[in-house]
């Protein structure tokens, strides 16, 4: 079979898949119906400041699963509210930003900068209209890079890379995702080591189980929810209701009036058509890299954008309620969720918190495994995880869809989330993530641990150490140690495998340069 | 305490710790070495795993102290230490009564809790009580006052629980009752 097979075989999956209901006779996939309430889901957390679209994904998965069980025909389901909820959430972030100078979500602070200047003259409906049509316009470019790299990089990755390369290129990825997370080269490493560390405990070939000190509770080592829930959710949830007990209370919100025509005319999308482009461009090239995030993406795009805005001696200014300021933001922040998962798909390395819990979803379901292999060709058959990705594609569409006609809608109807009170709010989700940690599964000492890796998590963020690369450090150790291993073996004991592949030392190569140079690049930045 | 000490002091600690797990806990707690020879062929041993993550520990540590006149370290406040062990407290009491208030008030009715850990309302009684406690609690411990707010509010996230997870789904267990 060929690929275009696997495509159309993956939109079948989508559009034939098991029925929920029928509507006027015709038969509602459940998987689509799944991605339109993950889309709504995640514009409404997006839109609540204090919660964000990986933390809907972190507690709703328990529950998906569920419902679905353990069948591969539940991955598509499954991950169609995923990848619904990450899309909607970065969507959902523009609304706090915009009506109240919130951002809902860190890659929406630049929003505020222009989009709360033209909620206060009276323009809100106008700048709620220009996010969400630059957000998804660029989300869409950027899952459309997704559709033509992720295939033609894995197929890549299978032809050229043998397992010395495979295991350089993975520790390239840990080593590029530790030297630009954060600010600190030192501290990425220290979160990288630590993420090492913990995916050794319980592990290993050997019979006893490494590093337990002789404990049942560690020597099966720690799940992978358990260390993303409580180091991702709980520690940034701790964190929140220290930062809320610190926050002045019932700080008094200004009441918006709209004046003036709201919807967007022609000419509005010719300026910003423009700068949608570039951000867009922007977004995918650092969407996939993985590590580096949309915050850095929307602040790219906002300042190029800038520049160029200046540059032309356009009026109003950017800062100044420039509609085409909030275009640069949106279109930026939203283009690093497609790209993202280029390499999750191709390389099976995740780059973000969203798509940690896309593999979370993956592994705990079984039958789909991100990563090279998905994008095989068969030689007779058909390769089913191929097929998954390709119904992910259409599902990622579907999303897209979903934002263009509902997500205006529901994005101005989610304004009123910004009203509830963080204080009460962040402890309901504390109680759902370990209950959920519970259901998954039934041991109250994973909810122990749970919540001590959540207090791993907040201390790392009190010290400035992001998390990001423990939970990917974590995810990719055993793939890493098992790819070391076989590379080992095949080379005949070759200590100097990584070092003797020419292609293996020019990763080797670039992830010392990588570390150097932004060592370098700190130095510089911060002694100016 | 300056941000620039702080970070010396992380990067001391965290190559203290990463020294005690290459000279103490690797050794002494794993069987095999970082590379041995099994059948006349020589494989990677378990240990190597370890002995890298302690290694990018000890470099991130030398980078980080390298950094630390341009590196501030926020570091935990007195205040911040001070909430992180109210929380901890307020958790280990909440997890305390899920585990054991279903089976004291089966035993104060004369009754093992097993074969009641099904049936309401035997099975609700640890989680309605310690997730209550454990919701009310932070919302008192933010708020720095208990309200009645915070009270409906930690019975309604309890009872949307039990709701979602426990009536639609016979084969979820709500905690404490996988353990018992």
């Amino acid at each position: 079979m060929e690929m275009l097979d696997h495509v159309w075989l993956g939109i079948l999956a989508v559009f034939q898949g098991p029925a929920l209901f029928t509507l006027f006779g015709i038969p509602v996939p459940v998987a689509l119906v799944m991605v339109a309430l993950g889309v709504v889901v995640g514009i409404v957390v997006g839109a609540t400041p204090g919660l964000a679209g990986p933390m809907a994904m972190a507690i709703s998965l328990p529950i998906l699963i569920s419902i679905f069980g353990f069948r591969p025909e539940a991955l598509l389901p499954v991950m169609g509210f995923l990848v619904g909820v990450m899309k909607g959430s970065t969507l959902g972030g523009a609304v706090p930003a915009i009506l109240f100078n919130t951002p809902g979500t860190p890659d929406s602070y630049m929003t505020t900068l222009d989009g709360w200047p033209l909620a206060q003259k009276g323009q809100a409906g106008k700048a709620l209209r220009v996010a969400h049509a630059s957000s998804v316009m660029g989300d869409t470019f950027s899952d459309l890079v997704l559709f033509v790299c992720a295939p033609f990089l894995a197929v890549l990755v299978e032809r050229y890379l043998d397992f010395p390369e495979k295991a350089a290129l993975l520790l390239l990825s840990l080593t590029f995702i530790a030297a630009v997370m954060g600010g600190s080269v030192g501290k990425g490493l220290i979160s990288m080591g630590l993420g090492l560390l913990v995916a050794s405990i319980g592990s290993g070939e050997d019979f006893y189980p490494r590093l337990s000190l002789g404990q049942p509770a560690l020597a099966d080592g720690f799940s992978l929810a358990t260390v993303v829930l409580g180091v991702l959710v709980l520690g940034e949830v701790f964190k929140g209701l220290e930062d809320t007990l610190r926050e002045q209370l019932g700080k008094a919100q200004e009441a918006l009036t709209m004046t003036g025509p709201q919807h967007l005319t022609g000419s509005d999308l010719r300026r910003i058509l423009p700068h949608v482009g570039r951000s867009a461009v922007i977004g995918t090239v650092i969407g996939a890299l993985p590590g580096i995030g949309s915050t850095l993406a929307a602040t790219l795009g906002y300042t190029l954008g800038k520049n160029r805005h200046a540059k032309a001696g356009k009026s109003p200014a950017f800062g100044e309620g420039a509609i085409e300021g909030v275009a640069a933001t949106e279109a930026a922040n939203s283009a690093v969720s497609g790209a993202n998962l280029i390499p999750v798909l191709s390389l099976g390395i995740p780059g973000n918190a969203a798509a940690v819990f896309l593999i979370l979803a993956a592994d705990s379901i079984g039958g789909f495994n991100p990563g090279p292999g998905v994008f095989r060709m068969p030689a007779t058959g058909i390769n089913s995880e191929m097929v998954i990705a390709f119904g992910l594609f259409t599902l990622m569409i579907t999303a897209n869809a979903l934002n263009w006609t509902l997500g205006g809608a529901v994005m101005r109807a989610s304004g009123i989330m910004v009203r509830i009170p963080r204080a009460l709010l962040l402890p309901c989700v504390i109680l759902l993530t370990l209950t959920s940690i519970y259901v998954q599964d039934p041991n109250m000492m994973g909810m122990v641990l749970t919540a001590g890796f959540g207090v791993l998590g907040y201390l790392m963020r009190r010290f400035g150490i992001s998390p990001l690369p423990f939970v990917i450090a974590f995810i990719l150790a055993g793939p890493l140690e098992s790819t070391v291993r076989q590379a080992f073996s095949a080379t005949g004991g070759d200590a100097w495998f990584l070092l003797d592949r020419p292609l293996a030392a020019v990763f080797v190569a670039i992830g010392v340069w990588v570390v150097v140079s932004n060592l370098r690049r700190n130095r510089s930045e911060k002694g100016a | 305490m300056t941000a620039s000490s702080r970070s010396t002091a992380l990067a001391l600690v965290v190559a203290g710790f990463a020294l005690v797990l290459l000279f103490l806990w690797i050794p002494h707690d794993i069987q095999t070495g970082i590379v041995e020879r099994v059948r006349r062929r020589t494989a990677i041993g378990d240990a190597l795993a370890p002995t890298v993550a302690a290694a990018v520990l000890l470099l991130g540590a030398l980078v980080l102290f390298v950094e630390r006149r341009r590196e501030a370290t926020p570091g935990l406040s007195g205040e911040s230490l001070r909430f992180l062990l109210s929380v901890i407290a307020l958790g280990a009491v909440s997890f305390a009564l899920m585990r054991w208030a279903g089976p004291v008030a089966a035993t104060l009715a004369g009754t093992d809790y097993r074969p009641l850990r099904a049936s309401a309302p035997w099975k609700y009684i640890g989680f309605v009580l310690g997730g209550w406690v454990m919701v009310f609690g932070l919302v008192t411990l933010v708020e720095r006052r208990a309200s009645l707010r915070g009270a409906i509010t930690a019975a309604l996230m309890v009872a949307l629980l039990i709701a979602v997870y426990d009536l639609p789904f016979e084969d979820l267990l709500l905690p404490p009752n996988g353990d018992l």
